[in-house]
């Protein structure tokens, strides 16, 4: 009788053993304490604009829309779930044609973080995974009172990490040519923090 | 050739070498910078090292609660052995879908197995995405850094190579508008991309997420647009708890270019409806790795590259140098294991300063391991004919105090003597090549302190 196995399962099962003869003997796993630090609005501003994001406050969160219109030219092809005006529809579904003609997103970030500038973006706040970074420029809509001090305080305010989900710092950026820094490498051009 | 023989291609262009070695350097300064700001980084440290040598002590364990958690988020996981094994997996999959043009971010692993020559003879158009990453496809080059894949080069090099690739103006040299037009003929491949490959920084067994870092947003564009994602990361990725990401997303940028944190730090775990995720977990001579006690501590590598910034020989040096995927120091501790005869110089291709170590995030004794490879390396007989027997010589020599003694009067005199042509000549004393002996003194300290001695 021939045991027949596909060439795959036996890798694995080859890669298990052999890691499981050459590993150490069990090593203890340290618990992560919850640093703290300076979770101002002053700070987490600060440290964007020091990797090239903008920071806009905004007074009255009613007059969003304005602040918008103020900030970028008004026939910009504007995909966003919190402005009525956005011309754009974009869900899951929407075709990559669709998605590339987008000139701004206006998306809702859930949390900042002070230390490094980021922002959380899970998947449901999206529209499409690809929007924050097809689009020409991005504005996430942050609320003041959701700046968390640290990334240990940051993974401690997500339960689930969701389907998919990205803390991003600032527009798309490289500096591959002679360690010269260019904003806009394939993301966003621009990333603008809207905070009320 | 040898790690040496390769550096002096490099060094024949002094103006280059210079300004490789101090914008590296200005990377460490950057990196030290971050570090110094972040009060609790030396806590960071020790924890992120913790972590991965509990990961390691466990890792056949996380290997499959990983590999459990995936199949749940509806991720398929695959395994390869070796380099073969994996570009077969992912040429496979390909294939399963007609896909004939893929576009891949930043992957270290995927370099390591030369999966793009593979694919591209089986007709499959493979596009790197990250800048560094295109110049150096464009070029026909290997990465010659972890994070700055094309440091060696200078923007003359990237206008000359766009220019014929890329039809940008002749003598074009202007980063910014570089950049644009890197930007433009991308965007067209990430638009058309059928397939995106992403290489892996991090993957959680508790969540069965994989976690990809880019400041360019190449990652997030060609997987989110594509239909089908391939991660490919090696075994060694694995980290426990979802907690564990804030320790190794504080460490891994500042180390590496001295950021706060990537632009983008995305967490993929199930693929949308409709699309397809896999991932492809690649041993490759990592479990062998594992079993050395002495430079397992190698494979906790989070690949941010501060060794090689900080390393007075890799910044002196270039990566090609080191003929092998992963170059500088943590390379020439990680590279014996996979061929000791092939890559045995490159141990020796360190002053065992030690600051390797002083910087590593995940604190691996990095100068210590260089120095036990060599001694693995001279017990197996790999090491260069003239230094094997000049140490034996030299061993002899140091054993026996009446003739070191009777050596070195030999030497004080030759120096004074012999023509300086003699002494230097490179042939059989290539130390002297850049550098001059001392003037010899008349006497040695023994023979000083037995005139002493007889003084009182």
């Amino acid at each position: 009788m021939h045991l027949i196995t596909s060439p795959l399962t036996s890798s694995r099962e080859k890669i298990l053993a052999a890691v499981r003869a050459n590993q150490p003997a069990e090593l203890p796993l340290p618990t992560v304490p919850l640093f703290a630090g300076d979770d101002s609005a002053e700070k987490f501003t600060a440290i964007l604009q020091g990797i090239g994001g903008q920071v806009v406050e905004v007074m009255d969160a009613a007059r969003l829309a304005e602040v918008i219109h103020g900030l970028y030219p008004t026939d910009y092809r504007i995909a966003s779930p919190l402005l009525p005006e956005a011309v754009v529809p974009v869900d899951a579904q929407t075709s990559i044609e669709v998605l590339a003609g987008v000139e701004l997103a206006v998306l809702q970030g859930e949390f900042g973080v002070a230390e490094n500038g980021a922002i959380w973006v899970p998947e449901a706040n999206t529209l499409h995974r690809a929007l924050p970074v097809v689009t020409r420029h991005l504005a996430l809509v942050l609320e003041r009172r959701n700046i968390v001090a640290t990334m240990h305080q940051a993974y401690a305010r997500l339960s689930s990490v969701g389907s998919y989900g990205t803390f991003l710092a600032g527009p798309s950026k490289t500096a591959d040519i002679e360690q010269s820094l260019v904003i806009g490498a394939h993301g966003a051009r621009s990333m603008t923090v809207l905070l009320v | 050739m040898s790690h040496s023989q390769r550096s002096d291609i490099f060094l024949l262009d002094a103006e280059r070498t210079t300004w490789h070695d101090e914008t590296l350097w200005f990377v460490r300064q950057k990196r030290d910078k971050a570090v110094y700001a972040t009060p609790e980084f030396q806590e960071l440290r020790q924890l992120a090292s913790d972590i991965k040598d509990h990961t390691l002590s466990r890792l056949d364990f996380y290997l499959q609660q990983f590999e459990e958690n995936a199949h749940r988020n509806g991720v398929q996981v695959h395994w390869a052995a070796d380099a073969e094994e994996h570009n077969q997996i992912v040429l496979g999959l390909l294939q399963q879908h007609g896909a004939t043009r893929v576009v891949k971010s930043k992957s270290m692993l995927t370099e390591e197995c030369h999966l793009n020559p593979y694919l591209i003879k089986h007709g499959v158009e493979v596009i790197d995405t990250d800048l560094g990453e295109r110049i150096i496809q464009l070029r026909e080059e290997a990465p010659s850094h972890v994070v700055l894949p094309a440091i060696h080069l200078k923007k003359e090099d990237v206008g000359d190579t766009f220019h014929l690739h890329l039809g940008t103006t002749k003598g074009n040299n202007d980063p910014q508008q570089l950049t644009e037009t890197a930007r433009q003929h991308l965007r067209e491949k990430f638009l058309a991309g059928q397939v995106a490959i992403s290489g892996v920084n991090f993957a959680v067994a508790e969540t069965g997420s994989v976690v990809v870092c880019t400041n360019e947003g190449n990652a997030d564009l060609g997987v989110n647009l594509a239909k089908v994602h391939i991660a490919c990361m090696g075994l060694e990725k694995l980290i426990p708890r979802l907690s564990d990401l804030s320790v190794f997303t504080r460490i891994l940028t500042r180390s590496a270019t001295g950021q706060p944190v990537t632009t983008y730090t995305s967490h993929f775990t199930k693929p949308v409806k409709g699309k397809e995720m896999h991932i492809v977990i690649v041993d490759n001579g990592r479990a062998q790795q594992l079993g050395r006690p002495d430079f397992r501590a190698s494979l906790k590598c989070i690949r941010c590259g501060a060794c090689m910034n900080t390393c007075p020989v890799y910044r002196r040096s270039g990566g090609h140098s080191y003929d092998f995927t992963i170059p500088g120091p943590i390379g020439a501790i990680l590279s014996p294991n996979i061929d000791m005869r092939k890559h045995a110089s490159l141990p020796f291709a360190s002053t065992l300063c030690g600051s390797c170590t002083d910087v590593c995030p995940v604190k691996i004794d990095i100068h210590t391991q260089l120095y036990k490879w060599r001694q693995v390396l001279g017990q197996a007989g790999e090491i260069p004919t003239s230094k094997k027997w000049s140490m034996r010589l030299l061993s002899r020599v140091l054993a026996k105090p009446g003739v070191y003694s009777l050596g070195g009067r030999v030497a004080r005199q030759g120096l004074r003597l012999l023509p300086h042509g003699l002494t230097h000549a490179g042939g059989y004393n290539p130390w002297a090549i850049a550098r001059e002996l001392p003037e010899p003194p008349k006497q040695s300290f023994r023979e000083w302190y037995a005139q002493q001695e007889a003084k009182v």
